[in-house]
């Protein structure tokens, strides 16, 4: 390892040299830690630095990743459809403790100097505390204990997550707890001349407004005359008055939406001095309109102010985290992001809203949030397609051996006195990988959708996803490059087999199936899913269905098949596997999965075999290790 | 019991309170310092930690224990109901037990000293975590965390940091021995296929030739280095001494020369392995555990095929030993519970069969289907087991004492033990000359501890303690005369009343025998002051969920009045906002609703449409099922947030039962009640348990103000319902204002 190493600096000193320099320390780097205390001003900040920014990154942290080893998107394995059911369910089982958001400017290089990046990364913390005490955003959460070990083991700190993490509902939570709070909501109300008004319009109005008059005189004459206290109240009950803060208040109850906009145009028609303010009923439309007098309009600004703050304050509680990603929406810029699949998956259900059914009404549904998601992993096929680097260190030193490509890092944060509990430097990686790739790959800042648009992985937008990484938290040694050994396989030739004896390996199941069948004859390949079940690949069409068939009839014709189906083998197709994902039958062991789907609905199986869509995946008998698993 | 949390909750804020507003008060009565702190335990001193409390456990009395979890139910609807069978109640504490992790374990040895005539008490606060410490299964890959137990922890400044870096692990014995049984396969294995045939590396097939260059390579490094040992008779290997970490380096193992192989990838060692057993039959290829750990790779040189044979058994033997030796580690914290189980003590908990059922299913193996089997395997490990809160709430003596407050631990030790958790307040207090109870930790000693601000596991069993030992001096139990050495606690005689009793669910007071199996209705004092809710006969009972949102339980009843008659419904309980149980008066109503409900179901003729019930129907996806239904569906492992999800997610496999279950007579229900005294009614809406803090009851009295009648309605019972609220939220300010 030190030969090839040093055989390698000898051959290219630059390049070494370079690379050397380039080994990022990257917790040098400061990366603005922001928890409750600070949210506010951060988030101001970063509306900044998005605003005029090119590109935002974004990663995130988890308590967990799957829950069972097959549960884990298979690369060898899972469609796109499928893929998307792993990950939906991920994303409603485990929790986000940190999302990292990292807006950054390109600087092309020049002659004279390298690409450059300028970034801005924050770090949220995020805990699901339930600030309006309505049982959201979320009741429970998932861990997976060995995530969580090694989150420790890089010195993550839970105890700021816990205690002071920023909570967050959904834009789906935020309209039902809008719903449950009826909080006035202060209504400066455009206006709608709308169609002329009705007789019975007039006399609503009329008698409104000689109502809201007597009471502001009364309330005026009041402060003259000192009262007894028995008549002010008495004057308080008969006039229905009552009291905002310290200033006086009289509420007109209203029926309708049309009710409600007559009494707004009435009183800024009429009164300079009146503030309306709309109670909601329950989420029903509005109960009653109540007015506000204020003393003068210096009074009345204020209290606009107020009202407005407010507001704010209680969407800030209301949306608490959710601000920075309707912050990112909104400002329609791309978005960088290493194993987008998994991360988008995330943060659609717990800050958009609950994930839909199919990979397709999720694209969607993502497309009107985010119109443009960059996939790094995705422009790393671009520039080597049949090469694969499986997590983000890898793929980083991959491009290093490969390309010379010098890229400056510049973070204009002032450096933070909590230095040494930096967190979320993934995404600074993210968005470095970015500008090495986008600098390989010739994207600039200056035409970044079009030219996004021209990359042929970008055509359409579900290939954005690369569904067939998953990023591993067990410890990968850096250089884990894999030369490709894939080999496209039609998920029709695939066959799943569980009931085996426990402990076998690939290659002894190989052993136990050939010789038993005719099918065996011909070339095929196992691999193990989990240590339940194992999944088989013809490479010649038409075996697989063969096999079943002589599989679903207890092995007629071939006494070897009936002797191990009677020591309880199974078999089926991958459109079962299919159906264990859609249904979400995300037992421990595949097999016990597998034996639930055909207990459930073995009428529903046979009708799915009749109209099987076929689709393909990538086999790769090297990728997976099942010593790993 | 189930909303443990919020107990805790309430009861810390006041001790919280208490404790800070102290904090400055100098103690006067001792002279030692009281506010050391409680004996924290991680994987860093648990060793230690485990010799001491070994000592202290076999001398002890008795040995109070207390868990805190990650989460006490994993979805609303889970939460302790009143119309909850003792199978549905253990299906629930199972649900519980299997998706939660234990974070914290508090253990608190007490001792009789009786020439101090004190007690004293040795509190431990274990932290554990469910860290995966062997490469094969582990204690839980997953657990659940409740958002608001998690946030109450943290409110208390639970250490999470201490307790995922630090935690200790554990296996279950059921976990161990499954370890050790698969090392001992392994084992074998490799004996048997020690006789020469080595296994054929699994791909043969594809040899690259840089493999073939290396191992030829290789191949020839090895001869030479075993004619050099042959030339020289065994001296040094001289060629690479040069390199600061040569990549061969001659060492001795086990009295043989060896080459220790250092920095070859896994793949060159598997082909120097092929390469050693192929070509050298004086040499084997051996990985061991060197010192500190690390593992290293040798070649060594042996005389002979037996020599090489006996070398292998060895090494062989060693690793197995070592495996052996890391799996009794990885058990950790289960130590402690087999010391507790096999020293027979007595176990002290408070309100704590979901304690128990963690214990078992976290330390021993999985739960059993049936609370029968559970209790009698609870039993079998631990002997003689008390709860302080069913003690409180069933002695006379001790009722009076209380007179009717709450029972939770904090507030029974405020009132029972005011020395000790008054100790430094003093003078303010008319001193009731209580047992006296002194603490250690470490080496030092107090006899007015107060481990400060922090209410945590181990701080809650000392409580725990305390309240048990002041309890049995109420009882009459004089320790002074009792020699407990010969006979021990668990046998006196005045607490054979109560040993071995639990509450499998304090709402209900549904109380079980963990000898016996009897599970009974107790008639503890505080359920018997009225007779509010009729009883419960689960076979009249119907099911139904999925109806319409709007409808409220006064529309439900309504509807099905319309039907079956004004005197029909005995009272509706809704489960959530999605879900409501109709206990009928009349059995014969359930199958009759049933039937009705399905032939109306998916009709949309006028009869049906202008029907009473089909605006129960409306929206298509009301179901109804009898209580078994419930009962399975409780059984299921997925916790959906809404009832009628989780019916639904369920309900795929029972859709044919639903109808099964209509056409017979429900089978096998039976009701458990014993029917004929007065403790058999079960109080619905018991807001006066101490499982409701008072953040909830203000919660639940806003929501009934709200909607008047959103869970439990059967006719005027509604504004009584109102009212147990409002008193109760007056009560317990009061208790935190005496407090």
């Amino acid at each position: 390892m030190v030969a090839k190493l040093l055989q390698r600096r000898l051959l290219c000193t630059k390049a070494a040299n370079h690379q050397h320099q380039q080994q990022q320390p990257w917790s040098r780097w400061s990366v603005k830690q922001v928890s409750k205390s600070n949210f506010s001003e951060s988030l101001e900040e970063l509306k900044n630095h998005i605003h005029n920014s090119d590109f935002i990154a974004v990663s995130s942290q988890k308590t967990g990743a799957f829950s069972s080893p097959w549960r884990r998107v298979l690369p060898f394995l899972d469609t796109p459809e499928t893929a998307y059911l792993k990950s939906k369910d991920a994303a409603e089982r485990f929790q986000v403790l940190q999302f990292v958001v990292c807006p950054f400017t390109l600087k092309p290089s020049t002659p004279t100097s390298n690409t450059k990046i300028i970034a801005h990364p924050y770090n949220f913390h995020l805990f699901p505390r339930d600030e309006l005490n309505m049982g959201m955003p979320s009741y429970s959460f998932s861990c997976q204990t060995s995530y969580l070990t090694s989150m420790a083991r890089e010195g993550f700190d839970f105890n700021v997550c816990i205690y002071d993490g920023i909570s967050y509902l959904s834009r789906v939570q935020e309209s039902i707890a809008k719903d449950r709070l009826e909080n006035p909501s202060s209504a400066i109300y455009s206006v709608k001349s709308s169609s002329t008004p009705s007789v019975a319009d007039a006399v609503f109005t009329e008698r409104i407004k000689s109502r809201v008059q007597y009471w502001r005189d009364a309330c005026k004459n009041k402060n003259k005359g000192s009262e007894e206290a028995l008549i002010r109240s008495l004057r308080r009950l008969i006039l229905g008055g009552e009291v905002y803060g310290s200033r006086p208040c009289m509420s007109i109850d209203v029926c309708n939406e049309r009710q409600v906009q007559l009494v707004l145009k009435m009183l800024s028609e009429f009164f300079d001095d009146l503030i309306p303010l709309i109670i909601p009923d329950n989420g029903k439309g509005p109960k009653a309109v109540r007015v506000v007098l204020t003393s003068s309009a210096e009074d009345k600004n204020l209290l606009e102010r107020e009202l407005q703050d407010l507001e704010g304050e209680q969407n800030r509680k209301v949306r608490g985290f959710r601000e920075v990603i309707d912050a990112i929406s909104a400002s329609q810029k791309p978005v960088i992001a290493y194993d987008c699949l998994n991360e988008f998956t995330f943060i659609h259900s717990k800050f958009l809203g609950p994930l839909p059914q199919s990979l397709n009404e999720f694209m969607c549904s993502l497309r009107l949030v985010f119109p443009h998601v960059l996939d790094v992993n995705n422009l790393l096929k671009e520039i080597g397609p049949l090469r694969k680097a499986n997590n983000l260190p890898a793929a980083l030193s991959y491009l290093k051996r490969q390309f010379f490509v010098p890229v400056d890092m510049e973070i204009p944060h002032q450096v933070q006195e909590n230095e040494g509990k930096n967190y979320g430097h993934n995404v600074l990686r993210t968005a470095y990988l970015f500008a090495k790739l986008s600098s390989i790959l010739k994207i600039t800042h200056d035409t970044p959708h079009s030219v996004i648009d021209d990359l042929p992985s970008s055509k359409s937008y579900a290939n954005i996803f690369n569904t067939c990484f998953t990023n591993l938290q067990e410890p990968i040694d850096g250089e884990n490059i894999l030369l490709d050994n894939v080999r496209k396989v039609n998920t029709e030739d695939l066959v799943f087999f569980w009931g085996f004896r426990g402990g076998m390996s690939a290659g002894e199941l190989r052993n136990l199936l050939r010789g038993t069948h005719g099918v065996f004859s011909e070339e095929f390949e196992i691999q193990m899913v989990d240590k339940s079940c194992a999944v088989l690949a013809f490479w010649k069409p038409n075996l697989a269905e063969k096999l079943l068939e002589v599989m679903d009839s207890s092995g007629v014709g071939s006494d070897k098949v009936r002797e191990l189906i009677s020591e309880g083998l199974r078999a089926a197709s991958y459109e079962i596997y299919k159906k264990v994902c859609q249904l979400g039958l995300w037992e421990t062991d595949l097999a016990d999965s597998f034996d639930k789907a055909l207990a459930e609905c073995p009428d529903d199986i046979s009708a799915a075999d009749s109209r099987k869509e076929s689709s393909e995946i990538y086999w790769n008998s090297d990728l997976i290790k099942l010593d790993d698993l | 019991m189930n909303k443990q949390w919020l107990v805790r909750a309430f009861s810390k804020t006041l001790t919280l309170n208490l404790t800070s507003s102290t904090s400055y008060v100098r103690p006067f009565c001792s002279a030692t310092n009281s506010t050391f702190a409680i004996k924290n335990v991680t994987k860093k001193n648990f060793d230690s930690a485990l010799e001491d409390l070994k000592k202290h456990v076999r001398d002890a009395d008795f040995v109070s224990v207390d868990l805190e979890m990650t989460g006490v139910t994993s979805a609303p609807w889970r939460e302790s109901l009143d119309f909850d069978r003792f199978d549905v109640r253990y299906l629930k504490v199972k649900d519980s037990v299997e998706k939660f992790a234990v974070v914290q374990f508090g253990v608190c040895p007490f001792k009789w000293d009786s020439s101090k005539e004190s007690f004293i008490a040795h509190p431990y606060n274990f932290y554990i975590f469910p860290r995966k410490e062997l490469p094969f299964d582990g204690p839980a890959h997953e657990f659940l965390c409740q958002t608001t137990s998690i946030g109450f922890l943290a409110k208390y400044q639970f250490d999470f940091n201490a307790c995922i870096h630090e935690g200790i692990s554990y296996l279950s014995r059921e976990q161990e021995a499954e370890a050790l049984g698969r090392l001992n396969l392994a084992y074998e294995d490799e004996l048997s296929n020690s006789a020469g045939h080595l296994k054929e590396s699994r791909d043969s097939s594809s040899v690259r030739s840089a493999d073939i260059l290396f191992t030829w390579r290789m191949k020839n490094r090895f001869s030479e280095w075993r004619d050099s040992l042959l030339r020289n008779g065994g001296c040094q290997f001289e060629e690479n001494s040069k390199d600061l970490t040569p990549q061969f380096q001659t060492v001795f193992y086990k009295m043989r020369p060896a080459l220790k192989l250092n920095g070859f990838t896994s793949h060159q060692l598997r082909l120097i392995r092929l390469v050693t057993t192929k070509h050298f039959k004086e040499l084997a290829f051996v990985r061991t555990n060197g010192e500190n750990s690390s593992e290293q790779k040798l070649v060594v040189y042996t005389d002979s095929e037996d020599d090489r044979d006996m070398l292998m058994k060895e090494v062989r033997d060693d690793l197995h030993k070592e495996a052996e030796l890391k799996v009794k580690a990885a058990a950790g914290f289960r130590h402690v519970i087999d010391l507790l189980s096999s020293e027979q003590k007595l176990v002290v908990g408070h309100n704590s069969f979901l304690d128990i059922a963690h214990i078992y299913s976290k330390f021993f193996g999985p739960l059993p289907s049936t609370v029968d089997e559970f209790v009698s395997c609870v039993h079998k490990n631990f002997r003689h087991i008390i709860d302080t809160k069913l003690l409180l709430n069933t002695d006379n003596v001790i009722q009076q004492l209380m007179r009717k407050k709450s029972t939770s631990l904090s507030s029974a030790f405020a009132l029972l033990c005011p020395q000790i958790a008054f100790a430094s307040e003093s003078s303010a207090l008319v001193r009731r000359p209580g047992v006296k109870v002194e603490v250690q930790v470490d080496d030092m000693r107090s006899s007015n501890w107060n481990s400060g601000a922090k209410h945590e596991a181990g701080y809650d069993a000392f409580m725990t303690g305390c309240v048990f030992a002041q309890a049995c001096s109420h009882l009459g139990i004089d320790f002074k005369l009792h020699s407990l050495s010969s006979t021990g606690l668990a046998y006196h005689e005045k607490l054979q009343k109560y040993i071995n009793l639990l509450y499998i669910s304090w709402n209900n007071d549904a109380i079980i025998d963990l000898h016996t199996r009897n599970k009974t209705f107790g008639s503890s004092a505080h359920h018997n002051h009225k007779r509010r809710y009729p009883q419960i006969l689960f076979p009249n009972i119907v099911l139904v969920w999925g109806f319409p949102s709007k409808f409220k339980p006064r529309d439900l009843k309504d509807c099905v009045t319309k039907v079956f008659g004004p005197d029909s419904v005995t009272s509706i309980y809704y489960l959530d906002e999605t879900a409501s149980f109709i206990q009928f008066s009349k059995k014969e109503f359930v199958s009759d609703f049933l039937e009705l409900k399905e032939t109306l179901d998916g009709k949309s003729d006028p009869i049906s449409v202008l029907h009473p019930l089909s605006k129960l129907l409306e929206g298509g996806k009301t179901r109804a099922a009898t209580y078994e239904v419930y009962k399975e569906i409780c059984s299921s492992s997925i916790s959906k947030k809404l009832f009628a999800d989780q019916a639904e997610a369920v309900g795929i496999k029972c859709k044919n039962k639903v109808v099964e279950l209509r056409e017979g007579e429900p089978q096998g229900i039976e009701n458990i009640e014993a029917p004929s005294s007065s403790s058999t009614e079960v109080e619905a809406g018991n807001l006066n348990s101490d499982s409701v803090n008072k953040n909830e009851i203000d919660k639940r009295s806003c929501d009934l103000k709200k909607d008047l009648s959103h869970r439990h309605l059967s006719g005027v019972e509604l504004m009584d319902a109102l009212y147990v609220t409002e008193s109760q939220h007056e009560k317990r300010s009061k208790t935190s204002a005496n407090a």
